[in-house]
């Protein structure tokens, strides 16, 4: 039990810049987007006013809009994405650099089983991806939703679609299961980080050609002039909006699939490897190539 | 690391030593070696790339230009087929290669400050070689003269391509990028090479400074964010602009890299635009205009004839900077090992 605490605050304290970048990132991303909704909102309405309907000529005003929208499209940009950072972060820094210096392997002899170790290591990083999805996605909903005619985008834009509920999280959990496999294959901290953002950006890149193929589409045959918040697909097949949750959460599914494989593979190399090591002495680093 | 000790006089070879001469040679083939995966990734990268750029300067671009006759030539109502396809993959091409080449000074100084540089330090490799008969110096110019030169072969001809590529479509796509938006101007000529080399400087001297290479890659990263940023707010002012006034009604106008726009008054003052008020076509934006008694707009600017000036002296600019932190870090290398000759490594 003590162990267990001590390797928690062991991996606390090593990664505590990730720790405090992350934190900062996500109270951020929540305040900005509390504030453009209390404040913001009101000096751009003030603006809009000037622009009175039926008014002859061009209202210039109409460019405020913008000042609300911009903003709050660049914040779920940046969270969805985050996962790159995240992968980056568990190749390189969380998994690769700690097997590359021999750090990882002290610790086993430390009365630390390699388990336990990638179990603590994967753990804390994952409950703090959950916790910032559970802070910022409510928040952005309520955002979103807020000021719709201020806004020109809808349900299907990519970060849009991603920040509406768990999928910006299980981009997260896979980044990291991804991450922490590629660390543990290469043992080497940069190309872990090379591989694991390039698998991620792949992975997501798939997922989001795709996504409207997860779930059978409705047809409207005939019609020509469809609903704006339709997705439609040609040939009068489209997407109405209450396909948002069964498309969202099979792709959540599918994320968090390739976490559990990539998790399980992770678990199952490092037992391979470390297993039939004799127990108290240090193991040695795998030998490096030397100049 | 610290049990590498360093024997006296051994960073300094005595002239004619056995196997001075094959030395340069071996160096060559050694950092060939060691940095084997990086140079297959650049030469991959640039290839694709290149290919990609020809592709789209060809066929694309042909393609895409003959949708736009299809579409040009449609009556103004009705329905009316033209090839959609060819002309969005053409954006979609002409797009992503642009992008790609502008994050190639981030992939060069990524390397230098991680992997050329700040993983020898870390892994101390460096100090060993330093006990082999290399001089800090020596290592230093071996590991700089190369990537450069490669770097800057294949953003040259990346750059290059790009431009033959935006120049082929110039008047035959419609939606062809003005020479002024940003991936045309920064990702087709000169500036670029001069940030990749300014970057491969700035990670070099980062990995020499950080000795860690996780904390020189995002430190370069940084680096190579502040080059751009930098080059792109100083642009602008690097050669004189041109001035073109226009009406009220018509709003500030004059395309190309604009450096200050406003209102002229009868008097010849220059004025800031109120908020949200471009033109007089918003009649509460003329009655504002009268108020503050302005007659026209200004708008300072680089027209499509200032192109090359602003990329050379952007891009002297920047190889200045690549010259300075290269001699920088080579000061940080010599006194950082001058403290240490004859100590502990």
């Amino acid at each position: 039990m003590t162990a267990d605490r001590g390797l928690i605050r062991t991996v606390l304290r090593l990664h505590r810049t990730a720790l405090v970048v992350w934190t900062v990132f996500v109270l951020a991303a929540v305040a900005g987007l509390v504030w453009l909704n209390t404040v913001t909102v009101d000096s751009v309405r003030a603006a809009l006013d000037r622009c009175p309907d039926n008014a002859p000529g061009f209202c210039g005003a109409l460019w405020a809009s913008l000042d609300y929208s911009e903003p709050t499209g660049w914040i779920s940009t940046l969270m969805l994405y985050s996962f790159w950072a995240v992968a980056a972060w568990a190749g390189g820094s969380l998994i690769g650099r700690e097997l590359e210096s021999g750090t990882a392997q002290l610790a086993w002899t430390q009365a630390v089983t390699p388990l336990r170790w990638l179990a603590v290591k994967l753990a804390l990083p994952a409950l703090l991806i959950v916790l910032g999805g559970a802070v910022f996605v409510p928040v952005y909903r309520w955002a979103w939703s807020a000021n719709r005619d201020l806004m020109g985008d809808d349900w299907t834009f990519n970060d849009v679609f991603a920040a509406h509920g768990p999928a910006v999280v299980a981009y997260g959990l896979c980044a990291l299961a991804v991450g922490t496999l590629a660390g543990l294959l290469l043992r080497r901290s940069l190309p872990a980080l090379g591989v694991a953002v390039a698998v991620m950006v792949v992975l997501n890149q798939y997922l989001e050609i795709h996504r409207a193929d997860f779930w059978p589409t409705k047809t409207a045959p005939g019609r020509k002039e469809m609903p704006n918040d339709w997705w439609q697909q040609g040939d009068g097949h489209y997407h109405p909006p209450s396909h948002f949750w069964p498309l969202h959460l099979v792709e959540t599914g599918i994320l968090l699939t390739v976490t559990a494989v990539a998790t399980a593979a992770a678990f199952w190399l490092l037992h391979r490897r470390t297993t039939g090591l004799p127990a108290p002495h240090a193991q040695q680093a795998r030998p490096r190539a030397t100049v | 690391m610290s049990t590498v000790t360093t024997p006296p006089r051994a960073t300094a070879p005595a002239p004619g030593a056995p196997g001075t001469q094959a030395a340069p040679a071996r160096r060559l083939r050694w950092l060939l070696r060691l940095h084997r995966p990086a140079l297959c990734v650049w030469t991959v990268l640039v290839v694709v790339l290149a290919a990609l750029l020809l592709w789209l300067g060809g066929p694309l671009t042909d393609a895409s230009a003959a949708a736009w006759n299809q579409y040009d030539a449609c009556p103004t109502t009705g329905a009316c087929g033209y090839d959609q396809e060819a002309i969005l993959l053409y954006k979609d091409v002409s797009l992503y290669t642009s992008l790609t080449v502008l994050t190639l000074p981030f992939l060069v100084a990524m390397w230098a400050g991680a992997s050329l540089i700040g993983r020898e330090l870390e892994s101390g490799t460096a100090r060993l070689a330093w006990t082999q008969g290399v001089s800090p110096t020596r290592w230093l110019t071996a590991k700089l003269a190369l990537p450069a030169a490669l770097v800057t072969v294949g953003t040259a001809l990346a750059a290059l391509l790009n431009r033959l590529a935006w120049t082929a479509g110039l008047g035959r796509v419609d939606t062809a990028k003005p020479w002024y938006s940003i991936e045309t101007f920064y990702a087709s000529g000169p500036v670029v090479v001069a940030v990749a080399l300014a970057g491969l400087a700035a990670g070099t001297l980062l990995g020499l400074l950080l000795r860690r290479s996780l904390a020189a890659l995002v430190g370069s990263v940084c680096a190579t964010a502040a080059l751009w940023a930098g080059i792109f707010m100083a642009l602008p002012h690097l050669w004189p602009t041109v001035t073109r006034v226009s009406s009220l009604r018509e709003g500030p106008s004059g395309s190309g890299i604009g450096v200050a726009e406003g209102l002229l008054t009868a008097d010849g003052d220059r004025l800031g635009i109120p908020r949200y008020c471009g033109s007089s076509i918003d009649p509460s934006c003329g009655a504002l205009f009268d108020r503050l008694d302005a007659v026209s707009f200004y708008r300072d600017y680089h027209p499509a004839s200032h192109y090359w000036p602003l990329q050379f002296v952007a891009s002297g600019i920047l190889l200045a900077v690549a010259v300075l932190l290269t001699v920088l870090t080579f000061r940080v290398l010599r006194h950082r090992t001058a403290d240490h000759r004859g100590g502990l490594a």
